[in-house]
């Protein structure tokens, strides 16, 4: 058992975290507007691609850096580390519908579109979720018949974050609406400028619009956009989760701890309310012990990650425990954003929104809003307790 | 960097769990138990020692020029986990510490064989320990093993200090709320004595038995899960397992991550330890705190999954949940651990 990486992994370290100081943007510079962080993502992508520093868990034959386990999780610490934005506009592309083209896609797919993901010059978005087939995915209704070298697709898609921005969709839909329901689905690249899609945005209890319902009218699609198999869609989609090797996990869990520590400072700094004597907030023993308590738990969770990116390097395979982290993770997120709100009291009542400036009260009101999705977007808390009871204990479903 | 076990990891857990398995299953030594509050020297007791000593148990983490196995305490950890699997009565911890920390060949000679045990127990509010010379005198109100302990390491004022059983040693034996730890209570008088460890290798030593302590700790913490499981597997209620409740299901699920929690915190503490890292008791008090909660909710987790049977002294449920108050309780319990954290993070 060893805490230290080699030598080698600790020159890669050296490596990307001069590279990311030297030539990594503010974050002050992206900007609020989400057509503002697009532009700032795909140029920061950009710059990513030309240093060779793209796609760092992507085979080098498409365009990645190919890097190992361990140099991919030094690579996330890093770049939490460095504090440089995460282009998160592009996630879908880089995160999903790439490594979907990679797992399943044809040579002419691959080559089309994988080096302009990689890139940034594409925005891809996200068509799975509907209004009704959520948790249930498989439940979904959009859909596609054929007419000659076309699919033809009506429905609609909702939770499509960046969809009025993205060039690109990895939708599923339903070819074959007689077949048992995971069996009759396609994975499609649906080119968002065709006729027909009509995209509107969501407000989020943040007051931002964070994505997008999208509506299909007999949108046409050409055949050759299906990724795999035709009616072959669902194993299309899982294929995704066979690649992500928990590794990207470091990258969140250093922001967190970065979170925890600033709300230290914050509390240093804060008078408590309830205080009778006016003291600061982490002058107050329960805070500081809950704050301390938040604190510990990060550092679980760094142990937890690395434990099962170890896991993962030694099996080859996705660590099952990954559900295990996501769900602690997401649950401990909620319960420093909700502290934050107990630190700053009454303050949060004057909350103007979104592009609210008030240093303390403007981010941290904001953080514990969005927190609410933590528990919600990919995978509720409840389907990761059904994931972890049934496929990690054996539970019977 | 790799937080997996070994191959000679897995060959010592595998060596421990046999030999507990057939030497101290958990439907024995309920009973077994009791015997090292009181027994001295002969019967089972005694014998299991030595032939754990024989089989290089409690020299483990020691060097080979000084009749160890020349590993390290991430070792010790995994010998001590699988100890707090199956609560397994007796002195373990203290010896394989005493082990390490005698200052005296033939002591750490007699401990390595299995003929020393070293009880282990930290001064408290009400107890009297004095130390004059060579010699100690004392009366502590609440001691695991003493009957059976050969020796007793003792957290006293700023050190450690290695108690000789001698003559004068009475050990009255009480009721304990922990059944697979029974205390007793211990009085002694004109017993070889030295000071082990003082001012900051005395709290270094303190991370070393914390961060064992923990070991065992998710041991017993796993044994819950396991026990949760498998009864929600076979246990039929309404034509169905009850695992396949969704409530059982996530209180089960929940459980799982409390584990995996402390066990991951436990073998970051311990590694940081073992490397001598600047900031292993920082990691130390972080892992007494994670496996204090996990312990104490899956205790009481298990016991509720286990509907009625899981309020019977018979079902073994509640021994779990016990332990994890006696295991809370010592060495810092999360109030304590939670403190020193603030007190930390306060000073950042």
């Amino acid at each position: 058992m060893d805490l230290k990486f080699s030598a080698e992994e600790e020159r890669f370290r050296g490596e990307a975290r001069e590279w990311l100081e030297s030539n990594g943007p503010s974050a002050d510079q992206r900007g609020e507007e989400p057509r503002q962080r697009a532009e700032f993502d795909r140029q920061w992508q950009r710059t990513m691609f030309d240093a060779g520093w793209a796609g760092i868990n992507w085979p080098a034959e498409y365009g990645g850096r190919g890097a190992s386990l361990m140099e991919q999780l030094i690579w996330y610490e890093e770049f939490a580390r460095a504090e440089v934005p995460d282009p998160t506009t592009l996630f879908v592309g880089l995160k999903h519908g790439g490594p979907t083209l990679i797992a399943c896609g044809s040579d002419e797919q691959k080559a089309f579109h994988l080096p302009k993901i990689l890139s940034g010059e594409v925005v891809w978005c996200q068509g799975f979720s509907e209004p009704g087939a959520g948790s249930d995915l498989a439940g979904l209704q959009t859909r596609a018949t054929i007419d000659g070298d076309d699919l033809v697709v009506t429905g609609q898609k909702i939770w499509t974050s960046f969809g009025d921005i993205a060039e690109y969709q990895e939708l599923l839909v339903r070819t074959d609406p007689d077949a048992p329901r995971h069996k009759g689905i396609s994975w499609v690249i649906c080119p968002m400028d065709a006729a027909g899609i009509d995209i509107r945005p969501i407000r989020t209890i943040a007051g931002h619009e964070e994505f997008c319902e999208v509506f299909y009218d007999e949108v046409r699609i050409p055949r050759a956009n299906i990724v795999g198999p035709m009616n072959e869609g669902w194993k299309v989609a899982m294929s995704t989760l066979s690649f992500e090797r928990g590794t990207a996990f470091l990258a969140e869990q250093v922001r967190l701890a970065r979170l925890v520590d600033e709300l230290v400072e914050v509390a240093r700094r804060t008078p408590l309310e309830t205080s009778s004597q006016r003291a600061m907030a982490l002058e107050d023993d329960e805070i500081a012990r809950r704050l301390a308590q938040n604190r510990a738990e990060v550092e679980a969770l760094r142990a937890m990650t690395y434990r099962s990116v170890s896991r993962t390097a030694r099996t080859g395979m996705p660590s099952s425990e990954a559900s295990l982290i996501r769900l602690f993770f997401s649950e401990l997120q909620q319960r420093v954003c909700a502290l934050a709100m107990d630190i700053l009291g009454s303050r949060i009542l004057d909350w103007e929104g979104q592009s609210d400036a008030h240093p303390e009260r403007g981010t941290w009101v904001f953080h514990y809003l969005l927190s609410f999705s933590a528990t919600i977007a990919a995978g509720t808390k409840e389907i990761q307790r059904n994931i972890i009871g049934e496929r990690i204990l054996g539970l019977p479903r | 960097m790799d937080l997996m076990q070994s191959e000679d990891q897995d060959a010592i857990q595998e060596t421990v769990r046999s030999f507990l398995s057939d030497r101290l299953p958990l439907d024995r030594t309920r009973v077994l138990a009791a015997q090292f509050t009181t027994t001295e020297g002969a019967g089972e007791p005694a014998a299991i020692w030595r032939d754990a000593g024989s089989l290089g148990f409690f020299g483990l983490g020691l060097p080979q020029e000084r009749g160890g196995a020349g590993f390290s305490v991430t070792e010790e950890m995994i010998l001590l986990q699988e100890i707090g699997r199956v609560l397994a009565p007796g002195p373990w911890l203290g010896s394989v510490v005493a082990a390490g920390i005698a200052a005296d060949e033939g002591e750490r000679a007699a401990i390595v064989a299995g003929e020393r045990p070293c009880a282990l127990v930290a001064v408290a509010s009400g107890d009297r320990f004095e130390v004059s010379g060579t010699e100690a005198s004392g009366s502590l109100a609440r001691v695991a093993d003493a009957g059976f302990a050969q020796a007793l390491l003792v957290r006293a004022g700023d050190g450690w200090y290695y108690v000789r059983r001698g003559d004068d040693w009475r050990v009255e034996a009480g009721r304990s709320l922990d059944p697979m730890r029974p205390l007793a209570s211990l009085s002694f008088a004109g017993a070889e004595c030295s000071e082990v460890a003082s001012g900051a290798a005395a709290e270094r030593l303190d991370d070393r038995v914390t961060a064992l302590s923990c070991a065992e700790a998710i041991g017993g913490i796993e044994s819950t899960v396991n026990m949760s499981v498998e009864y929600c597997k076979v246990r039929t209620q309404f034509g169905k397992p009850i695992g396949s409740f969704q409530a059982v299901k996530h209180r089960c699920a929940d459980m799982a991550v409390r584990a995996e929690v402390a066990r991951s915190a436990t073998i970051y503490a311990v590694v940081s330890l073992r490397d001598a890292a600047a900031d292993a008791a920082h990691h130390v008090a972080v892992a007494k705190l994670m496996c204090g909660d996990a312990y104490l909710k899956n205790g009481a987790d298990n016991i509720q999954n286990h509907g009625g049977m899981g309020f019977t002294w018979e079902c073994d449920a509640h021994l779990y949940m016990k332990r994890a108050h006696s295991f809370d309780l010592t060495f810092g319990a999360r109030p304590a651990q939670l403190d020193t954290l603030v007190r930390e993070m306060r000073a950042l």
